[in-house]
């Protein structure tokens, strides 16, 4: 509970309607999409300018009241969950279009505008804001830069970090820092921006954004492609790729079709039916773009990589193929899976998958296990799902121990244990199986040079 | 029994259409062209009957510019056995088209003439009904089933306010709806055996068809913009603006 003189201290700053303490919004406010965390925050604020943010850091700095940032609370690992009476900050309202400026492709907003509007915004203005997934009509910018969001178009335009070209935070002590303003050059020592990118609400508050735009791509063509074994999805990979700029390279495999389309009752994209599906997406760059990618289709199928495969002949018919594997994260969700988020080196990709599928068949052999993922970086989504018969908490610890194997594989790989979600809540225990000690040790001095009472989203990444 | 389906390009269904600078016509510079989604179900409705073993042949036509042969490529790929294009840069207005596909007809001999209800183009729904009556043959509009029994076609058609059940002697025309089928995706080595397959080109002149515009097209313009909503505090202020501003009641 809150005392009553910080209640009223907060009100003095956002105002009465925007502080919020009914049992539905702290439910509403106080967890993301993981399952595993009851919420219980202590209240909601929802500032409306930057400088509510600071006067809420600086009162939660006074009496020693944890901050949890909440974006649109899409996150897979428990970033954005206040479990232990934390004061959610919510950046709902400070949503707007600050400034455009066609002259430098680039637009600031308020970091709480949601990823689609940031989309659409710039396809209103002939431009593309190239991160995208599943959760993007939910999530906020201010979110996806916290937690370096991916998505289906790292291929071609990488991660959210690409694109972020300046930030407006208030870091853990109660300062408004401008981080970087912009500027395509500025090497003026440490830079700090990248820092906040990926700090998942551990250093401060990301108030404002400055968000670089692409050109709007091409006409573009989606393919999928039917495969029978796991690391052949790899040659797949590396054959397109190496004579065509892809936009996306993504897998799935077939039980992951089969559930996406009993529940959603989409259209299988063939009749054959394989182990596994590579989607690709590629833009018409060339009048023989078409030609090329068919010629390399049918070396995939000669060599025996690929059984089948079908190709969009309009925008209707690319988007129904996208809903086969952008739909299957949400299909999944009645089965709270366990997701592990996975990466590796895509040279390592082949050798690594070999190791995992083993493992995962030796471990979980009555659990239901689904392969999806980014494959094109070499991101795999592992989901278990879990049996009717388990408790939540039952499959939960079977599958840490599981997730502790994992980790150990990806360190002999070097790979990552979280490629693309975060750590959150969800993989602190794993995160020395990709970061060394020192680093880790490195990673706390600096969240005591931005947040020196240890105030901002404590127990979160780290202890 | 031969089949002939009719193929029309048009813009993608997906694309927001925009007027020339001028509001001459619509532009359609860089704009992506698909298959028309109506002539696409026609076509999946051919190809299945085909696999049902009730058709022998399907021809696929279509009346348009040469890189219509995009399209017609799409429908062999399908499943179409050979294809036909009447080349033209002509606007083509319905009636143009059903003279042509009527010379089609009369060469091609077909039993069912298969078209979706209209094209998103022009929306005109017409050109079904117009080479019905250029033919003198039964037709069915609005297909939502066809099935062959015997030398007749049954069809069940939706209108207004439900459905009609249609029996059809052939030579018959089926213009099909949303609910016909939902076609399949061109697999990969489908779209290369369809490179192989005869798409013979031909133009209005070939087939002795005058296609001259009877239409004259004035200009194009969108539609004016709606307001955007707005948010109002509670129901006191919500009966003051439809009171005082809207005035919709009093
Ligand atoms: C169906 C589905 C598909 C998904 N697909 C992908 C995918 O393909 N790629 C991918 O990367 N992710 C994916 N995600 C995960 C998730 O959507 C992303 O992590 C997203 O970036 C989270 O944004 P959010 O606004 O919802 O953040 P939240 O969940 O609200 O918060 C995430 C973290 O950021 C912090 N945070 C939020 N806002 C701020 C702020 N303004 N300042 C400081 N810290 C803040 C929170 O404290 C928390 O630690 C998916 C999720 C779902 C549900
Ligand atoms: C003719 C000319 C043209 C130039 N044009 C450009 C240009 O277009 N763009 C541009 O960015 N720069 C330009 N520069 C500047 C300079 O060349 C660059 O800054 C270059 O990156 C410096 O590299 P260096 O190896 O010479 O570094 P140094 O001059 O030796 O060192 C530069 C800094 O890096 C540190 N340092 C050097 N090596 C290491 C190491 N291994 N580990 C840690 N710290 C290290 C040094 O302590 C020093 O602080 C130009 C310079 C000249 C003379």
């Amino acid at each position: 509970m809150l005392p009553q003189r910080v209640i009223e201290q907060l009100i003095d700053i956002v105002g009465e309607s925007r502080l919020l303490f009914e049992a539905d919004d702290l439910q509403r406010f106080g967890v993301d999409r993981t399952t595993l965390w009851q919420a219980a925050p202590c209240a909601v604020v929802l500032p409306g300018t930057v400088e509510e943010v600071q006067s809420i850091v600086r009162l939660a700095n006074q009496c020693n009241l944890a901050i949890v940032p909440s974006g649109g609370r899409t996150g897979l690992s428990g970033g954005a969950v206040a479990k232990d009476g934390e004061l959610v900050v919510a950046l709902d309202r400070i949503n707007q279009v600050i400034d455009f400026n066609p002259m430098d492709r680039s637009v600031t907003v308020g970091a709480g505008m949601i990823t689609g509007h940031l989309q659409q915004f710039a396809e209103e203005q002939g431009l593309f804001y190239p991160v995208d997934f599943a959760a993007s009509g939910s999530s906020q910018i201010g979110g996806n830069i916290a937690t370096n969001a991916g998505g289906i178009k790292v291929v071609k335009y990488g991660m959210t970090r690409n694109w972020v070209a300046g930030l407006k935070v208030v870091n853990g002590a109660g300062d408004i820092i401008e981080l970087n303003k912009g500027l395509a050059k500025n090497n003026t020592g440490y830079d700090l921006r990248h820092l906040f990118i990926g700090s998942e609400g551990t250093l401060g508050l990301i108030c404002e954004a400055t968000i670089q735009l692409a050109r709007a791509p091409l006409e573009s063509s989606v393919m999928v492609m039917g495969v029978e074994n796991f690391a052949e999805i790899v040659d797949v990979l590396t054959c397109f790729s190496r004579d065509l700029d892809l936009s996306a390279f993504e897998f799935f495999s077939q039980q992951a079709l089969d559930k996406v389309i009993s529940h959603r009752g989409h259209t299988e994209p063939f009749k054959t039916e394989t182990a596994f599906y590579a989607l690709l997406e590629f833009e018409h760059s060339s009048p023989d773009i078409l030609d090329k990618a068919m010629a390399l289709f049918e070396h995939c199928v000669d060599v025996g990589w690929v059984v089948d495969g079908v190709i969009s002949q309009s925008q209707s018919q690319a988007k129904n193929l996208w809903k086969l594997r952008e739909d299957i994260s949400g299909t999944l969700w009645q089965w709270q899976p366990y997701k592990n988020d996975i990466s590796v080196r895509i040279s390592r990709m082949a050798d690594f998958l070999e190791d995992v599928d083993q493992l995962v068949m030796e471990q979980y052999p009555d659990f239901e296990v689904i392969w999806y993922g980014h494959i094109g970086d070499g991101n795999l989504h592992l989901n278990i799902l879990k049996p009717e018969a388990f408790s939540v908490d039952q499959f939960h610890s079977k599958c840490v121990n599981v997730s502790e194997e994992i980790g150990q594989l990806l360190a002999k790989y070097e790979g990552s244990v979280s490629a693309e979600h975060g750590v959150g809540l969800l993989k602190k225990d794993y995160l020395h199986y990709s970061r060394s000690a020192v680093e880790m040790d490195m990673m706390r001095s600096i969240k005591r040079a931005f947040d020196p009472n240890y105030i901002m989203n404590p127990g979160k990444l780290f202890d | 029994m031969k089949i002939l389906v009719a193929v029309k390009r048009v813009v993608d269904y997906n694309v927001k259409v925009r007027p020339k600078s001028d509001g001459s016509d619509v532009d359609l510079a860089n704009v992506k062209m698909s298959i028309n989604p109506f002539c696409e179900i026609a076509v999946e409705e051919a190809v299945r009957l085909a696999e049902k073993g009730l058709a022998t042949e399907v021809v696929a036509v279509s009346v348009g510019p040469k890189q219509a042969q995009e399209q017609l490529r799409t429908a062999l790929a399908l499943g179409a056995d050979r294809a036909v294009l009447v080349e033209t840069d002509e606007s083509l207005e319905p009636l143009a088209i059903a003279k042509c596909l009527k010379a089609v007809c009369d060469a091609e001999s077909p039993d069912i003439i298969l078209m979706g209800k209209q094209a998103i183009d022009g929306d005109n729904n017409q050109t079904g009904q117009m080479l019905s009556a250029l033919l003198d043959c039964s037709q069915a509009t609005f297909a939502s089933e066809l099935t062959l029994d015997g030398g007749k076609a049954v069809v069940i058609r939706e209108v207004d306010g439900g459905l009609q059940t249609l029996e059809l002697s052939l030579p018959a025309i089926v213009t099909s709806d949303l609910r016909l089928n939902e076609p399949r995706y061109a697999s990969l080595p489908n779209i290369m055996k369809a490179k192989r397959k005869s798409l013979d080109v031909k133009t209005p002149d070939d087939l002795g068809v005058s296609i001259a515009p009877r239409v004259t097209l004035l200009g194009v313009e969108l539609p004016a913009e709606r307001q955007a909503g707005i948010k109002v505090d509670d129901v006191a202020m919500l009966v003051d603006k439809l009171k005082n501003e809207a005035k919709v009641i009093s």
